[in-house]
């Protein structure tokens, strides 16, 4: 009866001490607080699988900027995200990448609630992971050569440990990395900020040019890219803005809601640092921002697909004076936010 | 006088006392509908044609209805949560208002405020979409657009023109002095709310009317960019007094009960046997096609 106590007893303690292992050894990761700049949305697109954490985020941004995203040794021709999204040009590219559509810049992603991408056709940021990846014309990567090829390597099996709780690494995990370092891109210190929290004044060149920015009667710009209500700078919806009056892109906003007033549509991209996200518009038609200016005040195609926004049209723009789009011009450079281009 | 003044005292307990909240509680469903000339709304696809003669087609209405209250029998108003509803046409489900915790009970009013009044009306009420996308900068006296009500034209030229007419605070030239251009709706109502989830109300916003009485709104003249045209917010504003009803968009299909909507009935059905005998309404292909035509323009309209 003793001998059978004792067996009880040590068996007792070798299952308690093997259940108690794993847990010991268990690493909780540290939740990673998003800033939430008190005129930003309060809701998130924060997947409930996907929560940021410190080790996540730290994660992401590594492979972000790891030429081995590519699952290859770079004898042809390596590639990751940063390829293509330079933190100096608001994490988007200063040139033509190539693509069918311009690079659109990494800002503010944690508040975007209408789809990634000029159409929005891209449903999360996991998802433009992948989409990234393995796009020919991108990473062009296979994604298990970069499963094998990460798990190779001496230091990614203990980060994913930390971050995801396994050292196998898988690649929704890689999406849930890097998703997570995207969202923690947060553009919230320009001068227009600042403005809004009332610790800087504007000068009187750019204030002039936010009074037009703001009316109707102005260079009404507000509708599509927001402004002291709407400090993303963009509603994140889809426009035709009056580019062009003839449509061939299979891949404008149509291509993804199936209707022909969307034709010649793409997502308003955010205004925050804009003067340095060139070249603009969806084909990256336009290097300056002058450019730009000086369509929205001449430039301007009717069609029937033109948004009603557009009223302006019917005067082929906003027609502001020289001195008017100077005006324009200083506001829009206070929304350029030096401590985001240059503290990822 | 002094059995008079004791009478009106024991009323005026008795009322107290039958007005006091009950013990049971009702959900109410609003359910919103749109009717332009005499139909129910169809957005993007068909051409509708106003007081003025403007023809035109809707793309979008984005607006905001607030402190929705009901009038109980004993003449006690009933407020409720939430205060503030965001109704878009292109969100389906934000078509029906929903109320929870109602008093069971008989109704005789519904009143609501169109768009915010100067008490919520403030820039940052909303930080999230959709209701944030309808910002009034605050150069403009701040806050939310009441409204915005989008769409196409046909213009005295015969061009196709965008239509963005949004109502909101109103400002004089140098944006110095603001004026509120909310309104507020009262209905009469003979509704029952009952301890259950299934009292459905249907109010519908009667698009012609924005466009008429008692002021004639003329697309070329008021179509866009009236934010900084308070003479046109306040020809809207005045024109909101009949633009609501009790009741379902086809209720009075093809028959107004407005003066003014008999007659537009009338001169609309001219329109379409001469321009377009099918389909009932024109589409905005069979404008499109039309462009260009004298159909469209000021002349062809003075003679219809």
């Amino acid at each position: 009866m003793k001998l059978n106590k004792n067996i009880t007893l040590v068996c007792g303690l070798v299952l308690a001490l093997a259940s108690c292992k794993p847990e010991q050894n268990h690493y909780v990761p540290t939740p990673y607080e998003l800033p939430q700049p008190a005129y930003f949305p309060s809701k998130n697109n924060i997947p409930a699988d996907n929560p940021m954490t410190e080790e996540g985020v730290a994660l992401g941004r590594k492979l972000f900027y790891d030429a081995r995203l590519s699952g290859r040794d770079g004898s042809d021709g390596i590639r990751n995200c940063s390829s293509c999204h330079h933190q100096g040009n608001n994490f988007d590219f200063s040139g033509s990448a190539g693509l069918h559509h311009s690079v659109m810049p990494l800002v503010n992603l944690a508040w975007n609630h209408t789809g990634l991408g000029w159409n929005g056709g891209v449903a999360t940021l996991e998802d433009m992971v992948l989409a990234a990846v393995t796009s020919p014309v991108e990473i062009n990567a296979d994604t298990s050569q970069v499963v094998k090829y990460l798990q190779k390597t001496n230091d990614y099996p203990e980060l994913f440990e930390k971050a995801f709780g396994s050292r196998d690494i898988t690649f929704i995990n890689i999406q849930r990395a890097i998703a997570q370092f995207v969202r923690s891109l947060v553009s919230s210190d320009s001068k227009f900020d600042r403005y809004l929290r009332g610790e800087e004044q504007l000068t009187e060149d750019e204030m002039a040019g936010y009074e037009l920015f703001c009316t109707e009667e102005g260079a009404d710009c507000f509708h599509c890219h927001g402004g002291g209500g709407l400090a993303l700078m963009t509603t994140n919806l889809f426009y035709n803005n009056g580019l062009d009056d003839e449509f061939n892109d299979p891949e404008d906003r149509s291509a993804i809601t199936g209707s022909h007033w969307d034709r010649g549509a793409y997502k308003a991209p955010t205004l925050r640092n804009i003067a340095v996200s060139a070249p603009y518009m969806h084909d990256g038609r336009f290097t300056t921002l002058d450019e730009v200016i000086d369509f929205y005040n001449e430039g301007v195609k009717n069609s029937e697909n033109i948004n009603p926004l557009m009223h302006h049209v019917m005067d082929g723009g906003v027609q502001l004076t020289d001195i008017e789009k100077a005006q324009l011009k200083a506001f829009l450079y206070t929304l350029t936010d030096e401590t985001f281009l240059n503290n990822h | 006088m002094k059995k008079s003044f004791f009478l009106t005292f024991v009323f005026a307990v008795f009322m107290l006392v039958s007005c006091k909240k009950p013990a049971s509680y009702g959900e109410l469903c609003v359910n919103i509908g749109y009717s332009l000339n005499g139909k129910a709304l169809v957005t993007d696809s068909l051409c509708y044609c106003n007081e003025a003669g403007n023809e035109f087609l809707i793309t979008e209405i984005q607006w905001f209805i607030s402190k929705m209250e009901l009038l109980e029998e004993c003449g006690e108003w009933v407020a409720f949560e939430p205060q503030f509803f965001y109704i878009d046409t292109n969100i389906p489900e934000n078509q029906t208002l929903g109320i929870k915790s109602i008093p069971v009970g008989k109704y005789k009013t519904l009143r609501f405020v169109f768009g915010l009044d100067e008490e919520d009306n403030r820039t940052g009420l909303f930080t999230d979409p959709p209701e944030s996308e309808m910002f009034w900068p605050d150069l403009l006296g701040g806050g939310y657009h009441y409204m915005k009500l989008n769409g196409k034209f046909l213009d005295a030229e015969g061009r196709l023109a965008p239509m963005a007419i949004h109502l909101g605070i109103g400002q004089n030239e140098d944006c110095t002095e603001f004026y509120q251009n909310y309104f507020t709706v009262e209905l009469p109502i003979d509704f029952t709310i009952t301890e259950t989830s299934e009292n459905q109300l249907d109010l519908t916003m009667v698009i012609d009317n924005w466009f008429r009485n008692p002021h004639t709104i003329d697309f070329d003249e008021f179509g866009s960019h009236i934010m900084q045209n308070q003479a046109a917010q306040q020809a809207l504003k005045e024109n909101g007094n009949d633009v609501f009803r009790i009741g379902k968009p086809t209720d009075n299909e093809n028959n107004t009960t407005m003066e003014n909507g008999n007659r537009f009935a009338e001169k609309f059905k001219n329109v379409m046997q001469k321009a377009a005998p099918k389909p009932h309404f024109w589409t905005w292909k069979s404008v499109k096609e039309r462009m260009g035509s004298p159909v469209g323009t000021t002349e062809n309209r003075q003679a219809v």
